[in-house]
């Protein structure tokens, strides 16, 4: 990979982030409700002094550009993003990391089995195109992707959770549970874990599956398969070290830079089985009206996308020697 | 949005389009595109026809039956927290959602239409702007910039009960939402096909002749383009549905005019899955599965027309 | 400062390398040595420092860990609580609590007439300071409006407090007993206000004199309570309390029934009735303190106001709206029976104190027209009626997004109709229907720009928070949104305060009842139940407070917490006793747990975001990696 296509590339991400961040700006001062009305809700007692006051300690006495504008700039770029009104002004840094180990835990693990799933039983239904397991698996993954993740998640937890009561209705511990070691704990985490984990993991296995699919089918057509074909290698052959490898790469990149629609869209199964996380952050900070941290999720959900396809173009770099210039 | 728009081929390229007639034609030949057509018809005749099927929207007003009672003879969906037969509220939110779909889908192919041709023809300075903001459209995450873009338009464009095309302003506001949020993949992929259309002979014959470039788009990239966007578009409607369905499950849906989204939100926060009550949630759900199911097996079946190079592999 | 990430981050890390199906089943066995009550709410556990309180939520955290000065019984009747004994003088201006002797914080320094003072004093002093509020600004005002002047101790451990005008509501102040050897060691501001440098959250574990004191806080989340080693009573039955905070109620009443929980606070109408039938399960509807008004802008088409129609400034015009409103059908058909018709604000919950009005406005769409029609609101040629400037009259209706009540606006939506008014009815934010209310008194840029909207109040024991709203002083607050404004109501206002005698008090509330509503700034719509569940297979004594009335938890002081028994250890749901059972030896509670086995780490949270990144992206990478290479080495 030439330094060229390094810089480039990082030369574009921060970009990016830089027009995300003045796009974000922007955004949240155009939001209804006077942040200091929203902070003071419907307390008795409040005197027009004290609006003032509190507008004068959050910076609302300021002109929007450029005092509020370079202020907001600057302490972005220390990572204070304010506080959150819902949190009674914690930090919205520290609200967010609260959110995000547990977020990373579902969706990443999420991510992961759907990724090894989806690609295999995508690599299989292409390969086998117009089988009996194609139409079955084609169906069911294409099922699967027009369901709305929370339904997906609801169906779940009345099923194993109310129904059966095989799994916990909710959160990622018990809380209060005095754990006798770490095993104790990490098995119930998993124990939680398991039904939100098995939605997201449904969720987007169904889609991937349709990405690796018309990549196989479309890889299978390709002149070179059909020399390797006229070597005489085994049809599992042709498959396991030509087709899935070629058809692998534009697959995982399209994930990756559909990443940002995935999280977004999946944020709502983190609801339905109360999961601790930035999904159910987000949904309460839009009942909340807490505009710092729905800004701040918005900031970290794009910056890390960015991140992801960042990699994913450096990756894609590394492996395919025709994208080096 | 809830799930990306899958790819839809851009390889695929003959100079004119065949008649219109053939097309449906070759769609209806698949299983995949005669399945989802026929799924879409059946809804379509839903959302056209809500109040001869069900008779007129009840509200908490109108209702007639027993609270939260499990399907019957006279209730055959059963009913919600109000007496409302939920048969009556699930087809009047297929007209909702439909709607909302429909709209939002041609807000977003129109832009991205529109912008992808433009962009592709005019090349340069021009097109290396505009798909750095579609790129940057790309990255952002669609569901938190819609929930915070409602909340922005909402407040411009106020609430209250205004109606445009039978929908609620708080409902349009979703559709605009949804059009800013999901453009950018429609205008990346036409862009693509409108560069190579470019280089054909006939738009260099054009040219040639002096037509205006206004005129060779419209006239020679449009029509070559207009397969594409169908594709694009019956993809679109599925994500738009979904989308609408989930904003509406967090809160962003407007109780007066319910649609699937909606009904689902009123479900869960009625408690029905706890309490049992299938019937209120079993519905909206299915159409909502249903609907997007059919757009994009419609959707497959298309490619796969417009996509010879595996139409010989059947 | 420990994050309180720490405890949770590390096993997860580990959970994601050692995640195997065996793990999860052995996750379900194991058995609980401790006696947890567990109890779930739909608000957020933001605040452990009680001058941010807010919701009920807020207001449960601190009356378990502090003493009031005076306490509620359960029959919200004045309790012991920091003091044992009061005593006023006959001027009822000065006023002596003896403090109970020997008493000790949780951390084990002395609890004394010191720490009230400071408490009282440190209120006296934000009064009088700039800003004239702390934190949510909701605790002064039960001392402001008593009249506290000052506050001193004697040389016998009395606490002394004067008031500038006879008052009982002393009793009554709900602001927790703070120790001073913690709390002096901050300023105001670092009380106050969250977001300064030094801000005292008031983290676990929390230094308190109540019954349990919070051990462990997931902000937002969970809050962990132990017993208090040093309280004064009889111990509590529950070893250890824990609150737990959803996002959708649906989920906390399967965790309730699923046995995850042992009480719920604000279930829905229809999970109530369901809860109701289950085996182990005891429901509890409660008469809310509190009520849900239809507010109207009665300044409409003032100068500098946004209303309208000029009709909503006629109070005969909304009288006769009145009679269009059945309230009963909103009861049954939109809470499902759980709830009572609204008339007077201050709800039935206080029994001593509400009226019934004289002139009830009776759902009677005829009366209504009748009035419409008297009041010189004629129907125009389509039905509609006009208002005095031959305007037809079509009122928005609003909400805030944060309460349902399309139901509701539909119900009023088809009654107005057919008296001729039309309505225009959708939900607003919550936040920008703040910046909606208010009218110019406020501040610059305020319009009022709402006919009218629903929304409702809470209330404490005492009527007074409830009375006050109302008074013209409250306009510029834009907390009496209704711009009611009546000198014979702020004159009945400042003499109910200052009363001090029950019968002539009463008097003085059931005229304000009366004049209020007569002047129908507000149809108080419901007073809406509030819906408790808990299990008693776990635990069993569950009391109501107050008992006819109210519900076990949420309620005032924490009587409810102590009348609990020992399911497995009681076989029959016997009478609540406050006394421990004879197994029970009192050198079991006070000793506080061993720490949480994960709540040691000292390792930084950020290492472990980023420990958790690397997986990730080692474990995808190589997977991608490892796919690649293989053809690679077989094309050559």
């Amino acid at each position: 990979m030439s330094l060229r296509y390094l810089a480039r590339r990082l030369a574009s991400a921060a970009i990016t982030i830089l027009l995300i961040v003045i796009l974000n700006f922007v955004l949240f001062r155009m939001m209804p409700g006077s942040p200091e009305r929203i902070l003071l809700g419907r307390i008795p007692n409040v005197s027009g002094e004290v609006v003032a006051a509190t507008r004068e300690r959050w910076g609302l006495d300021k002109p929007l550009f450029p005092d509020q504008f370079v202020a907001y700039l600057a302490a972005t770029a220390q990572g204070d993003l304010g506080f959150s009104y819902g949190a009674r002004g914690r930090p919205v840094t520290d609200v967010l990391l609260q959110k995000l180990g547990p977020t990373l835990l579902l969706f990443g693990l999420g991510e992961l089995i759907a990724i090894v799933l989806g690609l295999a039983l995508g690599a299989y239904s292409g390969w086998r195109r117009g089988g009996v397991l194609d139409h079955l698996g084609n169906g069911l993954s294409l099922i699967l992707y027009s369901t709305p993740y929370f339904l997906l998640g609801m169906a779940l937890l009345l099923i194993f959770a109310t129904g059966l009561g095989w799994f916990p209705t909710f959160g990622i511990d018990t809380v209060g549970r005095v754990y006798s070691g770490p095993l104790d704990q990490i098995a119930d985490i998993g124990f939680h874990l398991a039904l939100p984990l098995a939605t997201v993991a449904l969720g987007l296995v169904g889609q991937y599956s349709i990405l690796m699919r018309s990549s196989i089918v479309e890889t299978l057509s390709e002149d070179y398969i059909t020399t390797a074909r006229a070597k005489g290698l085994t049809e599992g052959r042709v498959l396991r070290t030509h087709a899935i490898p070629n058809a692998l790469l534009p697959a995982v990149t399209l994930i990756a830079i559909n990443l940002g629609y995935v999280v977004a869209g999946a944020i709502t199964v983190e609801v339905v089985f109360n999961w601790p996380g930035l999904g159910t952050l987000t949904v309460d900070a839009l009942s909340s009206r807490d505009f710092p941290v729905l800004q701040g999720v918005f900031l970290l959900l794009s910056v890390g996308v960015v991140l992801a396809n960042l990699v994913a173009d450096l990756t894609y770099g590394i492996l395919d020697p025709r994208v080096r210039t | 949005m809830t799930a990306p728009a899958l790819p839809v081929s851009d390889t695929s390229l003959r100079p004119v389009g065949r008649r219109r007639g053939a097309f449906l034609r070759e769609i209806l030949r698949r299983p995949n595109g005669a399945f989802g057509i026929g799924i879409l018809a059946v809804f379509t005749i839903l959302a056209i026809l809500p109040d001869v099927l069900v008779g007129p929207l009840q509200t908490a007003v109108t209702a007639t039956g027993p609270r939260l009672a499990p399907p019957s003879t006279e209730f055959p969906f059963g009913t919600d927290q109000l007496g409302r037969s939920i048969l009556n509220l699930t087809v009047h939110a297929t007209r909702i959602s439909m709607v909302i779909g429909l709209l939002a889908t041609f807000i977003t192919v129109a832009i991205g239409a529109v912008l992808g041709i433009v962009s592709g023809y005019v090349g340069g300075r021009f097109d290396a702007v505009l798909m750095r903001v579609a790129d940057f459209f790309l990255v952002l995450p669609t569901f938190v910039l819609a929930i915070i873009l409602t909340a922005i338009i909402r407040d411009a464009l106020g609430t209250g009960s205004r109606e445009l095309f039978g929908i609620r302003l708080s409902l349009l506001v979703i559709v605009v939402v949804i059009g800013i949020t999901s453009w950018s993949s429609a205008a990346r992929i036409i862009r693509a096909q409108t560069l190579s259309l470019k280089e054909r002979a006939f738009v260099d014959r054009a040219r040639v002749i002096g037509a205006s470039s206004g005129h060779i788009m419209r006239r020679h990239i449009l029509p070559n383009v207009v397969n594409l966007i169908v594709a694009n578009a019956v993809l679109t409607f599925a994500g738009a549905i979904l989308t609408e369905t989930t904003l509406s499950f967090v809160g962003l849906g407007d109780p007066f005019q319910p649609s699937w989204g909606q009904l689902l939100e009123a479900a869960r926060s009625t408690g029905a899955p706890g309490l049992g009550a299938w019937w209120y949630f079993v519905p909206a759900g299915t159409a909502v599965v249903l609907v997007v199911f059919a757009f994009t097996l419609l959707g497959n079946a298309l490619d796969d027309i417009l996509n010879p190079k595996l139409q010989g592999r059947r | 400062m420990r994050s309180p990430l720490t405890r949770r981050v590390r096993p997860m890390l580990a959970a994601m390398l050692l995640l195997a199906p065996t793990l999860i089943m052995a996750g379900g066995a194991k058995a609980q040595d401790q006696l947890v009550l567990r109890v779930g709410t739909d608000q957020k556990l933001e605040t452990l420092n009680p001058w941010q309180s807010i919701t009920y939520a807020d207001y449960e955290m601190f009356s378990i860990q502090y003493e009031l000065l005076v306490s509620f019984d359960i029959n919200l009747e004045p309790a012991p609580g920091f003091a044992d004994s009061w005593s006023t003088s006959a001027d009822s201006k000065t006023h002596t609590f003896h403090i109970r002797e020997g008493m000790k914080w949780s951390d084990g320094e002395p609890a004394t007439c010191e720490d009230a003072r400071y408490t009282y004093q440190f209120v006296l002093d934000v009064l009088a300071s700039d800003d004239g509020y702390v934190g949510s600004g909701y605790l002064e005002p039960y001392l402001s409006s008593a009249g506290l002047e000052s506050v001193e101790c004697d040389d016998a451990g009395n606490l002394i407090a004067t008031t500038s005008y006879p008052t009982t509501l002393l009793t009554q102040a709900y602001v927790p007993i703070l120790p001073e050897h913690i709390w002096s060691q901050y300023s105001q501001q670092e009380i106050s206000d969250a977001t300064a440098e030094g801000y005292f959250a008031n983290e676990p574990p929390v230094v308190g004199s109540g019954p349990y004191h919070a051990v462990e806080w997931v902000p937002g989340e969970s809050i962990r309570m132990e017993r208090n080693p040093n309280y004064w009573g009889t111990p509590g039955v529950p070893d250890q309390i824990v609150f737990q905070t959803f996002e959708s109620v649906d989920t906390m009443v399967q965790a309730l029934r699923s046995g995850e929980l042992d009480y719920v606070r604000g279930t829905g109408a229809d999970q109530f009735d369901a809860l109701a039938t289950e085996p182990n399960i005891r429901v509890a509807e409660g008469y809310a303190n509190g009520y849900t008004y239809l507010s109207f802008n009665t300044r409409a088409t003032e100068d500098g106001y946004g209303g309208s129609t000029s009709a909503l400034e006629d109070q005969a015009f909304r009288d006769a709206l009145g009679y269009a409103i059945d309230r009963q059908t909103l009861v049954d058909r939109v809470l499902n029976g759980h709830g009572v018709p609204g008339t007077t604000h201050v709800p039935p919950y206080h029994v001593d104190w509400h009226v019934e009005p004289d002139n009830p406005r009776t759902f009677d769409l005829a009366e209504a027209n009748r009035r419409l029609d008297a009041a010189g609101y004629a129907r125009g040629d389509d039905g509609r009626r006009v208002d005095k400037d031959g305007k037809p009259i079509v009122l928005r209706l609003t909400w805030p997004d944060s309460e349902d009540h399309s139901a509701d606006a539909q119900f009023i939506q088809g009654w107005f109709e057919q008296i001729g008014i039309g309505v225009d009815a959708a939900v607003t934010e919550e936040g920008a229907l703040l910046e909606l209310l208010p009218g110019p008194e406020y501040d610059d840029g305020y319009n009022a720009d709402w006919d009218f909207y629903m929304w409702g109040w809470g209330g404490d024991p005492d009527p007074n928070s409830l009375l006050g709203l109302f008074t013209t002083d409250q306009i510029p607050q834009a907390v009496n949104d209704c711009f009611y404004s009546d000198p014979r109501y702020d004159e009945l206002n400042t003499l109910q305060q200052q009363a001090t005698d029950e019968a002539t008090r009463k008097e003085y509330v059931d005229e304000m009842q009366q004049l209020f509503y007569d002047a129908a700034c507000y149809h108080v719509l419901y007073y809406d139940s509030e819906l408790h569940a808990m299990r008693t297979d776990k635990f069993t004594g569950w009391t109501n407070q107050p008992p006819d009335t109210g519900v076990p938890l949420f309620g005032f002081g924490y009587p409810g917490y102590m009348l609990l028994q020992d399911a497995s250890a009681v076989p029959t749901e016997g009478p609540p006793t406050a006394a421990p059972t004879a197994g029970e030896s009192p050198g079991t509670s006070p000793t506080p747990s061993a720490a949480p086995a994960g709540a040691g780490g000292g390792v930084d949270s950020t290492v472990l975001l980023v420990g958790a990144l690397v997986v990730i992206a080692v474990v995808g990478g190589g997977f991608l990696l490892m796919r690649r290479r293989r053809p690679a080495e077989e094309e050559e």
